[in-house]
């Protein structure tokens, strides 16, 4: 039944695919949904939109900020696509990355006075320069050895705990604001934004455009995707695929390091588990649109964002949001486990 | 420096109760070469399965096979979707679903059932167990060991988890020399290989997920009656913990699961005891991140330089996924 599914959806165009998963998963959504006006209320608390706004505005609302966070998502978790897409790895510390870089940034405004965007850039070089060390110290060794990718996981895992506790101790249990004041919501009409987001959004744009043009434009991104797509068949071209992975191990550190000082200011707050908490979410991402290809986070990271916030609006409790997207994650495997964008031979 | 502490930990019930569940996981891992990284959730689902049972009336032998078959049940679920995939979907799929059982349980949505986030109190299910304890209501010492007759971490909990262990420790011996286990340990090394010998891959690694998982929630009865019911106790952590004292003892072997959660936990409260002496400045809530940092180290470690632990041996575990 599942071959012949995916039959069906290969042969038709990729408007289509991405249209068909939206749905489905927009109605496992809809299955939640209370009544109307209850709805609206949570909605109205949850957002603290300041306009009176009808039904009709929370809505649109929510899909707002699912688009918001769906980007910082993206940018999370495009670094997690293209590690696996390079090296075969599930790194389950890539959300100590992103926690990394909020970290770094915090750190950056309380203690070396720096501002904000002063911090973001450190805490992208921090980042960058965690994704060298790691992939000089540990990653390199291990595939020189060659250990096979599922014990590379568990190295991922162990990693992951030491880096969250070492976190942890540094900056303490506690929740932290990188900035002490309160933003105010730019009123447009039907929905309302604040300044941070207005330039996370922009940032994850450029960010986004800029890894697209890298792998679509560049030399060294047309090496990457051929390394993505046969390693040794790149070797075979001449392509040095250690570097390759070592740049992309750097771009990941980057964008995660990136995300994260940007999340913390869209959520207020963050504490050393930021990354960790979306973990999952990014996995479910990439999965949902395609282990391992280059756009797959982003096309993924967007349906999830969009369907976080909307559970998280109309869900009998708002506290199920990642369980939904979780369940969506399970749903994907089964219907289309290489996801939306994803080609059928790499599953299996 | 409290060697007693040390002593103590290496027989409580919760030691049991990991041992038990880590005996589960090597069915999974150890046997079939399953990456099963939701193991928490097994533990959870079944400590739920019993104390919801048991709070609503149900008899205490009725509720066990509750716990069981919702455990079965969790397994299916789990399995249908990905034991057709390769190996890394299983491990993302696992973890996944373990997570949601956390967030579902601790949800103010099923509250009534699962009584939200503070989870269920001890004294709503613990009565039919501690009711059937042959030792005295007191605490009573027996060399450095000291635990209460019949409460909570009593030595009732004691002799029932370790006789517990032992049994599924047996259980894994015979079914991995059997020809059942032949099939399983050749799934693990060559999947294919066992696919053209005409055996149906996907019901066996089905059938070892499954007991692994039933195995691993009765270990979370066992470990609930320790303390409580409480969702966030569940958490990744607890699976990653539960992987390290398996691959420490050694997957595969049939004494490896209980050796390597001794061991842990042995060397987890030593940690915790040795680090305020080497490390004066460290304050008191930053000892347990940095024990369990040394976790994760002891995790390298050990897959990268002894994936077989210490019992194991290493032409066995070459997994490849």
């Amino acid at each position: 039944m599942t071959r012949a599914a995916n039959g069906f959806l290969t042969r038709n165009p990729l408007l289509w695919r991405i249209v068909a998963i939206a749905t489905l998963a927009t109605a496992l959504v809809v299955v939640f949904v209370r009544s109307a006006s209850a709805a609206a209320a949570i909605t109205a608390t949850e957002v603290g939109t300041t306009s009176p706004g009808s039904g009709g505005n929370a809505f649109l609302q929510v899909i707002v900020n699912g688009i918001i966070f769906g980007l910082l998502l993206a940018l999370a978790s495009v670094g997690l696509s293209l590690i696996y897409g390079t090296t075969g790895l599930s790194n389950f510390a890539h959300g100590e990355q992103v926690t990394l870089g909020a970290a770094v940034a915090y750190v950056s405004v309380t203690q070396l006075h720096a501002p904000l965007w002063g911090a973001i850039v450190i805490a992208v070089a921090a980042g960058t320069a965690s994704g060298w060390l790691q992939d000089v110290v540990l990653w390199k060794q291990l595939r020189k050895r060659g250990v096979p990718n599922m014990q590379q996981m568990i190295v991922s895992i162990g990693l992951a705990l030491i880096l969250v506790n070492f976190i942890q101790i540094w900056i303490g249990p506690d929740r932290l604001r990188l900035i002490q004041s309160t933003t105010r919501d730019h009123d447009l009409g039907l929905i309302s934004v604040s300044t941070p987001d207005i330039v996370s959004i922009c940032i994850c744009v450029l960010a986004l455009g800029a890894v697209g043009f890298f792998l679509m434009r560049t030399r060294l991104g047309r090496a990457t995707r051929a390394v993505s797509d046969n390693p040794a068949l790149a070797s075979a071209t001449g392509i040095s695929v250690n570097r390759v992975i070592r740049i992309v191990w750097m771009m990941a550190g980057a964008l995660a390091a990136l995300a994260g000082p940007l999340l913390a200011l869209r959520y207020d707050a963050f504490n050393y588990q930021l990354g960790a908490d979306i973990l999952l979410l990014m996995f479910a991402a990439v999965t949902l649109g395609g282990l391992g290809h280059p756009f797959g986070a982003l096309v993924g990271a967007l349906v999830i964002g969009v369907i976080a916030q909307l559970t998280e609006a109309y869900a009998p409790t708002p506290d199920l949001k990642y369980a939904v997207v979780l369940a969506i994650l399970i749903i994907t495997l089964l219907v289309r486990p290489q996801g939306i964008l994803g080609r059928k031979e790499r599953v299996g | 420096m409290d060697f007693n502490d040390i002593l103590q930990v290496i027989i409580s019930p919760t030691t049991a109760a990991f041992a038990i569940a880590a005996i589960g996981l090597n069915f999974h891992y150890g046997l079939t070469g399953l990456l099963n990284m939701g193991h928490a959730g097994f533990m959870l689902i079944g400590m739920y399965g019993y104390a919801i049972s048991v709070s609503h009336g149900v008899p205490a032998w009725l509720a066990i096979i509750i716990s069981m078959l919702s455990a079965v049940l969790f397994a299916l679920l789990l399995g249908w979707p990905t034991l057709r995939l390769r190996g890394d979907y299983l491990a993302i799929v696992t973890i996944a679903a373990a997570e949601i059982v956390r967030i579902v349980g601790r949800s103010q949505w099923l509250k009534e059932w699962t009584g939200g986030n503070t989870g269920i109190r001890g004294k709503d299910f613990k009565a039919p167990f501690e009711a059937l304890s042959p030792f005295p209501d007191r605490l009573i010492r027996i060399g450095p060991w000291q635990f209460h007759g019949s409460l909570s971490s009593s030595w009732w909990l004691v002799l029932v988890g370790w006789v517990l262990a032992g049994l599924f420790a047996l259980l894994f011996w015979r079914l991995n020399k059997s020809p059942w286990g032949r099939v399983l340990r050749g799934i693990r090394e060559d999947e294919d290989a066992v696919r053209s010998l005409g055996k149906d891959v996907y019901s066996f690694k089905m059938q070892a997920l499954i007991i692994g998982g039933v195995i691993g929630a009765l270990g979370g009865v066992v470990w609930s009656h320790s303390l409580a019911v409480t969702p966030d106790s569940m958490s990744r952590t607890v699976t990653f913990q539960i992987w390290t004292m398996l691959l420490l003892g050694g997957a595969a072997t049939v004494f490896g699961p209980i050796l390597g959660t001794c061991l842990f936990w042995a060397l987890f409260v030593f940690v915790k005891q040795l680090a305020p002496l080497a490390l004066p400045n460290l304050e008191g809530t930053q000892v347990e991140p940095l024990a369990l940092a040394m976790v994760g180290l002891g995790l390298i470690l050990l897959i990268v330089f002894r994936p077989q632990g210490i019992l194991g041996n290493k032409k066995e575990l070459a997994i490849n996924g």
